[in-house]
């Protein structure tokens, strides 16, 4: 009995240990955006009172943060919104009916995670340009569709789905097409509301790695105008003397939007996970 | 049956695209629709055309080159208040991934009509993409600007660029430290690093502080040593030197032993130097003109500052008590339209307002490379923080003796080979097999670069 | 990008051994009216991946062969591919890749797989706050979080303060090539274990805690259950979780970039990473940054390949 108890009081010291090292540089992120550059870099762990000024700062710098943060949101929120339609269609289409040629399919799909993006990004520029220049203008360098478009389909998400399918009830299934219904209308009718789990944690999944993306807007919108977050960050971080507190501030507002979605959806996230490995 | 599920397939794309562009247009419409952000204006070429009159550049760092540019915009504003000029701030590593991206596939769109680049990267441009930078000859006139800075934006006789700053080198130092150690600040003047040496062997017995901050992925040091005598890691033809190099041989020597006699402490990139500096665990920062606004920032300190000449190398022929570490120039991107307007800001602000040239001198420390720039009120000015020192003075009487180099095509990549085999000496390698091996890489690297 | 290159091959283990359906040659028509719907519904994917990534993927390949400038790129043959092979610095991120992938991958998981044991515990108070604790850093944006790290470990930082008020000598976190690469592992575990942690978590959720409770009675304890009962059970997790964070691992380049951009002296640079400087930051040469690309797929192919065979082999 004593062991077990013991063993039990090592368990919770392990595991405070590890949420304390896991929310230290959170809390200490947010103390420094109260701080100005200089005492962050003599690391002082106190609230310090320049959290106005910081966020004057950075609201009325030159680089237009404000802008970059309606920007950023729209783009991560267009491509959620369209990843998870596109590879939720693709993840179930892959399910309902498993051929020998569509698994082999699948897999060749799954090959295009393995490549590094830094290799595909220089053919993925020329081709915008190219198209650009026949005078689609909407497609080409510089537009939305060029930031958002690579980032639609992906093999991960489709995979995604595609294993979560496999929790979804059968019986429903071959007892609407008893009915009659095709599958576009059980997809959208029966699939979707039963799946809401599946999509919140693509949904979290999706918009913060678009949210964080940073290589690819980087070269896709020369535009300056254009610039997602993560672009202002960086732009921020390599003046010659940078102003941290003005960074630690915008990088607190930079983590609310995933921060916020996470908390809200952070049961569903959990179930719809579970689904991806069963 | 294939014709029946492309068909479907169809369908369903057309379904998904009916439901998320919410403006219903389909592809075409989404980037009008795009900018929640109010002020974007798609700078795509054909746009561009219709409005000759909008000049965008760009800089990147927001209390040096991008306010510079600011100062130059009102400046040409009272000029031509017609030309709408949009000075854009963005990290350079970002700007440089945008030129290379742009150039290596011949896509101009969305580039700015003119863009600081470093000195260092300017001649792989010049090289490698003929006709994408404008030809500036009629811009900047040769005999106004020091020759040094020429050299590195001149290609085939013509030159183009105009030039920014100069990175002429020096040794900022802690008068009350250098003085703790035993020593004057005539004992500054004219420096050799052997000297340098012995004064921080001083300084680190008396008063326990470096004398200097290395950073082991940063061979500025190095780099300020080879140029000092006239020498650089390629030849004036461009090709690689590094085993034959007499220069880069004893600047590598005089590095190591720095190390060896304890006079340095490391601190990695650039915000740990500055901190380094800022809290006193340094005496001197040896470094381009351009460091004093990071030396200024620990108010506390001022007064206890001053600059001396760059030590030369006693051991190599030819070292002189000059050199340079960084600058960088403006140039034109040539299919960007209004290419004619771009060449016209320049040539009515950097290319020859001496009275703008002096009041960045005032605003943020610029040292110019334009001759008569010299002779203005603020470059003439002692500078309190530097205990009333000349230090604008000072640094234009320096840059004039700074030997020209031919930087090549691939100074980071070099560099970036040249860190590892240094480490490696640091660490007991011999120099001269490490530097042997070195230039087998080199030359590798600079033949496809060419 | 990462979290997406995470999760994932799994899919190649199961589907080598569940080829086809249970479907029986009766329903003969519906199965084919639902072989054309499924392809109708996949069709659109197809495209966009291959629009996407497999085009860029080729163009990327042919690129591969060429040297030359801009647009006046021409045939090089394998000029590329022999410089590679003579490159030290991929030699040393490849050697640096390794490091990581040796020491970090299976540090990682194994941590999260203890967590996510002692998490599973239904007695254990604050679930929740320990679990949303733990998954906290995954959701940081990568800037920040490298400004965060760069700053509690820089020699002066928070982390060595701490040192020198216990009275040990301060770390050289970011100057010496031995800690900095700990830096990186530190780092990528602080971010990525909560991550893993929701797959083991989710994973165990679905074991029967019966059969926990009659290996107590056999007198198991916490140790040996882990070994005996919660690995083999959680096989297929911890495969997955290994063929995707090594995936992630040999594509390093976030972390690195942001918080030691590969230095000291290339101590920490990685394949990736190279790949982006030889883009980006020298000068541009993207026929050779394709060649050392493509010995990064090679060796994503390869080690997933002998992680499937060992982890195959072992379920039969």
């Amino acid at each position: 009995m004593k062991k077990k108890k013991s063993l039990s009081i090592l368990k919770y010291f392990f595991m405070i240990i590890v949420s304390f090292i896991s929310i230290f540089p959170f809390l200490w992120m947010i103390i420094s955006a109260t701080n100005d550059a200089r005492e962050i870099t003599a690391v002082k762990l106190t609230f310090g009172t320049h959290l106005v000024e910081n966020l004057r700062n950075l609201f009325h710098s030159d680089l237009n943060f404000g802008a970059s943060l309606g920007y950023s949101t729209f783009i991560a929120v267009i491509t959620t919104v369209l990843a998870l339609l596109i590879s939720s269609v693709a993840g179930y289409g892959f399910e309902i009916f498993r051929s020998k040629a569509r698994d082999r399919v699948f897999n060749i799909l799954l090959l295009s995670m393995m490549v590094p993006f830094c290799a595909l990004m220089i053919p993925l520029y020329r081709m915008f340009g190219a198209v650009g220049k026949t005078g689609l203008t909407g497609i080409g360098l510089n537009t939305l569709i060029s930031v958002i478009a690579p980032y639609v389909c992906t093999a991960f998400l489709i995979f995604f789905f595609r294993q979560n399918t496999k929790s979804f009830p059968k019986d429903i299934l071959e007892a609407a097409r008893i009915d009659g219904l095709n599958e576009t209308r059980i997809f959208f009718h029966m699939y979707m509301p039963v799946m809401k789990s599946s999509y919140a944690a693509g949904a979290i999944i999706t918009f913060m790695s678009s949210w964080n993306n940073y290589l690819w807007p980087l070269v896709a919108l020369q535009d300056p105008q254009k610039r997602t977050v993560p672009l202002i960050l960086s732009a921020m971080g390599s003046s010659y003397t940078p102003d941290y507190g003005m960074i630690m501030a915008g990088i607190v507002i930079a983590t609310l939007p995933t921060g916020f979605l996470f908390f809200m959806m952070q049961k569903q996230f959990v179930a719809g996970m579970i689904g991806s490995v069963k | 049956m294939k014709t029946k599920s492309i068909a479907a397939s169809f369908l369903s794309a057309a379904m998904l695209l009916g439901m998320t562009a919410c403006s219903g247009g389909g592809a075409n419409s989404a980037s009008d629709t795009a900018p929640a952000a109010g002020n974007s204006q798609a700078v795509s070429s054909s746009a561009a055309k219709d409005a000759a009159e909008k000049l965008t550049v760009w800089a990147w760092d927001d209390t040096f080159n991008v306010k510079a540019a600011n100062e130059a915009k009102a400046a040409y504003a009272k000029i031509d208040p017609n030309v709408k000029v949009d000075v854009v701030s963005m990290a350079q590593n970002d700007i440089v991934a945008k030129l290379n991206t742009a150039f290596e596939s011949g896509n101009v769109d969305g580039m700015p009509n003119i863009v600081l680049i470093e000195d260092y990267r300017i001649k792989n441009y010049l090289k490698s993409y003929p006709g994408v930078l404008s030809d500036l000859s009629d811009v900047t006139t040769p005999d106004k600007f020091m020759d040094y800075k020429l050299k590195t934006m001149t290609q085939d006789g013509k030159i183009y660029g105009v030039p920014f700053d100069s990175g002429v080198s020096c040794v900022f130092y802690r008068t009350d430290l250098i003085e703790k150690a035993g020593f004057k600040q005539s004992d500054m003047q004219n420096l050799t690093w052997d000297k340098y040496i012995e004064i921080g062997k001083a300084v680190k017995a008396k008063t326990g502080k470096a004398m200097i901050s290395v950073d082991p992925s940063d061979l500025g040091l190095i780099r300020m040593m080879m140029q000092s005598a006239g020498k650089w890691y390629v030849n004036s033809d461009g090709k690689a030197d590094i085993a034959n190099n007499a220069a880069l041989k004893e600047a590598v020597t005089i590095y190591k032993k720095m190390q060896q006699e304890g006079i340095t402490i490391t601190a990695s990139g650039w915000d740990a130097g500055v901190a380094a500096v800022n809290e006193s665990k340094v005496a001197t920062s040896v470094n381009g003109c351009w460091y004093a606004s990071s030396i200024k920032k620990a108010a506390d300190q001022s007064g206890k500052w001053a600059i001396a000449e760059f030590p030369k190398m006693s051991n190599v022929s030819g070292s002189v008590n000059s050199s340079n570490l960084g600058g960088a120039s403006w140039y034109v991107i040539d299919k960007v339209a209004g290419r004619d307007t771009a060449k016209d800001f320049l040539s009515k602000t950097f290319a020859s307002d001496t009275g703008l040239l002096d009041s960045l001198c005032k605003d943020i420390s610029l040292v110019s490379t334009y001759k008569d720039a010299s002779s203005g009120k603020n470059v003439n000015a002692p500078d309190a923080f530097f205990n009333n020192q000349k230090i604008y003075k000072n640094w234009i009487d320096w840059t004039v003796n700074i030997p020209a180099v031919n930087y090549g095509t691939s100074t980071y990549d070099v560099e970036s080979k040249m860190t590892e085999a240094v480490q490696s000496i640091l660490k007991g390698a011999s120099i001269d097999d490490t530097l042997k091996n070195a230039q087998t890489e080199v030359e590798g690297i600079v033949s496809a670069a060419d | 990008m990462n979290s997406e290159q995470s999760i994932a091959a799994k899919q190649i283990t199961s589907d080598f051994r569940t080829v086809g359906g249970p479907h029986g040659s009766s329903r003969h028509t519906l199965e084919k009216k639902l072989n054309r719907w499924g392809w109708g519904f996949v069709s659109m994917s197809i495209v966009l991946i291959s629009v996407f990534v497999f085009f860029p993927m080729i163009a990327a390949l042919i690129m591969s062969f060429q040297t030359g400038k801009g647009v006046n790129m021409h045939f090089g043959g394998l000029t590329n591919y022999i410089r590679l092979f003579h490159d030290q610095t991929v030699a040393k991120a490849l050697g640096n890749t390794f490091i990581y992938l040796i020491f970090q991958v299976p540090i990682m998981l194994i941590l999260a797989l203890i967590i996510s044991v002692i998490l599973n515990d239904k007695n254990l108070k604050g679930r929740t706050f320990f679990r949303v604790a733990i998954f906290l850093p995954c959701i940081t944006s990568l800037v920040s979080y490298s400004l965060i790290m760069k700053n509690i470990f820089s020699n002066d930082g928070i982390f060595n303060q701490l040192l020198s008020h216990i009275g040990l000598s301060p770390i050289l976190w970011t100057t010496d090539s031995f800690w900095a690469k700990v830096l990186i592992i530190l780092s990528i575990t602080w971010r990525w274990t909560g991550y893993n942690m929701i797959f083991y978590l989710s994973g165990l959720q679905g074991i029967e805690p019966s059969i926990y409770e009659a290996a107590e009675i056999d007198g198991a304890n916490s140790f040996q259950k882990m070994i005996h009962m919660t690995v083999p059970l959680l096989k297929p997790i911890i495969l997955f979780t290994t063929i995707t964070s090594t995936i992630g691992t040999l594509q390093l380049f976030d972390e690195v970039q942001n918080i030691t951009k590969g230095g000291p002296a290339n101590g920490t640079v990685t394949i990736s990473q190279y790949i982006y400087n030889l883009c980006f930051k020298y000068t541009p040469n993207f026929g050779y940054a394709s060649a050392v690309a493509f010995i990064v797929v090679v060796l994503i192919v390869f080690l997933s390949l002998i992680q499937m065979k060992i982890g195959g082999k072992e379920n039969q």
